[in-house]
């Protein structure tokens, strides 16, 4: 079996200089922060994503308190949250230390109103709450969000739907058009496409998507049997040989 | 695990070697210096000099006899580096005349019973070691002693690191790891008091801003990355379980890390690190700097039976944290179940209250991970939490209602959790502006975290609870049941699902973040349009773990019997007896063979 953290321990894009950073002691010394920052920006314009690169950062932050940035902090968790239902967005705020509100007047720190939203977003996921995640996401009250940070995130959207996605492809094998359409935050021809795009079949005549089928969807009764293994026995077998 | 040996210190017998020492030497030599200083011109120097000597010359004089004689002994047995004598006066003197003369009060203060040791500096520094430690445990310590036991923890670790080469110390395991363990704990202790603006005297808040270096998270790390790195230890442990030769090992870890005490301090500063990383919040760099450790029973390290408990403790917290709940209940139970075993050793160790608690916390923690994702990987472990924690979990399993449970044992269970900064103690204004708005402390963060993660699967007893009913059911029926709305319903039956499933190690990962995606429960289903098909595994009763128990108590028992010498009944009255009943002998050839055994 394929293991599910691997790319996520390391992940193939990684370069080597990064990976020198995150598993070694040089990722404590503060003056590797923008290297990992500007990573976590190329991140950002390709697609990619790397969390315990992105980790090391915040703990750069929790360690030298001058370092903090409130930018790099949300586009962080913006990213995390495209990792549900991996635990990616809690183990970044477990890094995100109380701080005293900004002292300086002129520049505002957008982190205090921002992170209810992100939070708000995150458990929405979580609960595979697609639609109200995608009422919240477009709301008024989250412009700031959506003009200042996830524009600049390429993909954003995309790499929400794959949330959705994941979530749908593990609980469905035939979903109705509609639904699946409030879960994308897609409708008609895009709908069409996107479906097709991950290999899905939509029939327009019943307005059904048939998903391949895979481990999760494929369900069957059985009866487990207990499974002795010779280590177990081996203070039995070997008392029995001495007794002999 | 060794018999606590009885200290000589501690039986009121005379020895004599031990009494040839004369104690009184050290007052004549502090005497002479006062004398001396006497004649010298009166100034203020002086004048301190001699009362400090005047009051460490009667402080010593409080010192009872065998208490002085312990300490030389205790230095004598250093000084030759006879490990069992230091295990002896560790284990068993200190704590004896701690509780006879010191169990409220400190130990005599270093530079008083230095002339009994001959102003030995690093005997000093090691018993300064044993006396915050008592202060720490049995008083109220202040804000110089937290100062000054850092800086004995800094003086302690400069000199095994930054000698001129290895140091010929040698010191038991069990103080190694006390060493490494207590000066975590006394870090996250010093945070947790540093952090109370509120309490703080004017004197304290300028100490505290002058000495910002004191305690600091990094110089902390600092300490433990230095023995790791000096011992080589990350490098020891993959060589050693790929079973490479003595010689080959000895050539790869280096002067340092050939040295017992290296190699200990190496490893234990592993499992230090993954305890400060998890107290800050870092749960996947925990796990990661512990990469190269071997979780099993089988390696020398676990001889030290706290390190053992407590890196059990910390990886299942972890994995609770990454909401790996199978590999976190995996943890505990394989140390609760050591635990068990060891139980009969540990009764008399002065750990066991310790250990004890922490395996409390453990039974709590399986029952949090068991509501969550529940296994039935141990009866024996689920029995016990059963009987501690039955209420809690009957409120646990019933999703959104159960949630003051989950918070009650997850805070009662968790580690100490720190902030890694002071409050800003350098800035009036602004300590005013924290002391008004007291953050929240770090405990309650990271239980808002684990609740949210627990508020996420808060639908999925009731959802599964109906589910087990049906092999196939409508969705629009379903709602109704529920009195839900459909749409809603059926979100909650995605979150169901990935509730059921988790990353988890099967087993033959490497590393302890790697994992495969496994299923978690035993009902499973799937959505086909509005239709909603379930099927329920069953496990078979499970027979293989007692009969292999009972076995084994069995042959135990039979064992115990044949060891045992024959009743020995009067021949006289016994011999005849079974003749008189017409019943033959035993047979002989019986006999021997018992006595052969």
């Amino acid at each position: 079996m394929a293991s599910a953290t691997s790319d996520w321990v390391t992940p193939p894009k990684r370069p080597e200089l990064i990976e020198n950073l995150v598993s070694g002691v040089d990722r404590y010394n503060p003056s590797n922060v923008g290297i990992l920052e500007d990573y976590l920006y190329h991140q950002i314009r390709s697609q990619e994503y790397d969390c315990l690169a992105n980790l090391a950062i915040l703990k750069l932050y929790q360690f030298n308190q001058d370092l903090y940035n409130p930018d790099v902090i949300v586009n962080i968790l913006v990213k995390a949250l495209t990792s549900v239902p991996f635990p990616d967005f809690n183990l970044s705020i477990a890094l995100l230390d109380e701080r005293l509100p900004s002292a300086n007047p002129d520049e505002p720190d957008p982190l205090p109103t921002l992170l209810p939203h992100l939070t708000s977003l995150h458990s929405l996921l979580q609960q595979c709450r697609f639609p109200a995640f995608w009422a919240l996401y477009r709301s008024d009250e989250l412009e700031s969000l959506r003009d200042n940070y996830t524009v600049e995130v390429v993909g954003f959207e995309d790499s929400i739907r794959d949330v959705a996605v994941r979530a749908v492809k593990a609980a469905f094998q035939r979903i109705g058009s509609k639904r699946l359409s409030s879960y994308l935050d897609l409708e008609g021809a895009d709908l069409e496409e996107y479906v097709t795009r991950i290999g899905w079949r939509l029939d327009s005549s019943t307005g059904v998507v048939e998903l391949p089928p895979n481990p999760d969807n494929q369900i069957s009764s059985t009866v487990v049997q207990e499974d002795i293994k010779l280590p177990q026995l081996s203070k039995v077998i070997s008392h029995a040989i001495s007794a002999a | 695990m060794s018999q606590p040996r009885l200290g000589l210190w501690a039986t009121e017998e005379i020895d004599e070697e031990i009494q040839d020492v004369d104690v009184n030497l050290a007052i004549n030599y502090a005497q002479s210096g006062l004398y001396d200083d006497a004649q010298s011109r009166i100034n203020e120097a002086a004048i301190i000099a001699v009362q400090q000597q005047m009051a460490q010359q009667a402080a010593f004089a409080q010192i009872p006899d065998v208490v002085k004689r312990f300490i030389v002994h205790f230095h004598q047995a250093v000084l030759e580096n006879n490990l069992s004598e230091i295990t002896a006066a560790y284990e068993s003197g200190w704590n004896r005349l701690t509780e006879k003369y010191y169990a409220k009060t400190e130990w005599p203060e270093a530079e008083v019973i230095a002339p009994l040791v001959n102003d030995d500096q690093l005997f000093l520094i090691l018993y300064r070691e044993l006396y915050y430690r008592h202060v720490y445990s049995r008083l109220q310590p202040d804000i110089d002693d937290r100062f000054h036991s850092y800086e004995n923890s800094c003086e302690l670790f400069n000199y095994l690191l930054n000698s001129d080469g290895p140091v010929p110390l040698e010191l038991p395991e069990q103080w190694l790891w006390d060493i490494v363990d207590e000066f975590i704990y006394q870090f996250q202790s010093f945070c947790v008091w540093r952090s109370k603006v509120k309490t703080k005297t004017d004197e304290e808040i300028l100490m505290l801003s002058d000495g910002a270096q004191v305690w600091s998270a990094y110089s902390v790390l600092n300490v433990l990355y230095s023995l790791i790195q000096k011992s080589k230890i990350g490098e020891y442990l993959p060589a050693h379980q790929q079973g490479k030769s003595e010689a080959e090992l000895a050539e790869l870890v280096g002067e340092y890390g050939a040295r017992p005490l290296y190699r200990m301090l190496g490893y234990f500063s592993l499992i230090g690190l993954l305890r400060v990383h998890v107290l800050l919040g870092d749960f996947t760099l925990g796990l990661k700097v512990i990469e190269s450790v071997e979780l099993n029973q089988k390696t020398p390290f676990t001889r030290v039976t706290a390190c053992h408990v407590a890196t059990y403790y910390y990886v299942g917290f972890c994995y609770i944290m990454l909401r790996r709940y199978p590999d976190a209940i995996r943890s505990f139970v394989t140390v609760l179940n050591f635990i068990l075993r060891m139980r009969q050793y540990h009764t008399r160790s002065y750990q066991y209250d310790q250990i004890n608690k922490q395996a409390d916390r453990m039974y709590a923690l399986f029952a949090v991970c068991n509501a969550l994702s529940p296994s039935r990987l141990d009866d024996n472990i689920a029995n016990i939490v059963k009987d501690r924690y039955g209420d809690q979990f009957a409120k646990m399993s019933r999703g959104e209602e159960g949630l003051p449970a989950f918070e009650e044992l997850f805070l009662y269970a968790c580690p100490k959790f720190i902030t890694a900064n002071p409050p800003p103690y350098d800035d009036a204004e602004q300590l005013a502006v924290f002391a008004e708005e007291v953050p929240s402390e770090p405990a309650q963060r990271h239980l808002a975290l684990f609740l949210s993660d627990v508020r996420a699967q808060a639908a999925v007893p009731t959802l599964r609870s109906f589910l087990k009913l049906y092999t196939s059911l409508d969705a629009t029926k379903l709602a109704g049941f529920l009195d839900a709305d459909e749409e809603e319903m059926v979100q909650q039956m995605m979150a169901v699902k990935a509730a059921s499933r988790s990353v988890g190690r099967v087993g033959s990962e490497k590393s302890l973040l790697d994992g495969q995606m496994i299923a978690t429960s035993d009902m499973d289903f799937v959505i086909n349009e509005n239709m909603v098909h379930i099927a329920e595994s069953t496990v078979g009763r499970r027979f293989a773990g007692w009969f292999i128990r009972n076995t084994e108590h069995a042959q135990r028992v039979l064992d115990g019997l044949k060891n045992n010498p024959l009743p020995s009944v009067p021949h006289a009255v016994a011999a005849p007896a079974p003749e008189a009943d017409g019943k033959p002998a035993h047979p002989p050839q019986k006999k021997v063979a018992w006595g052969a055994k």
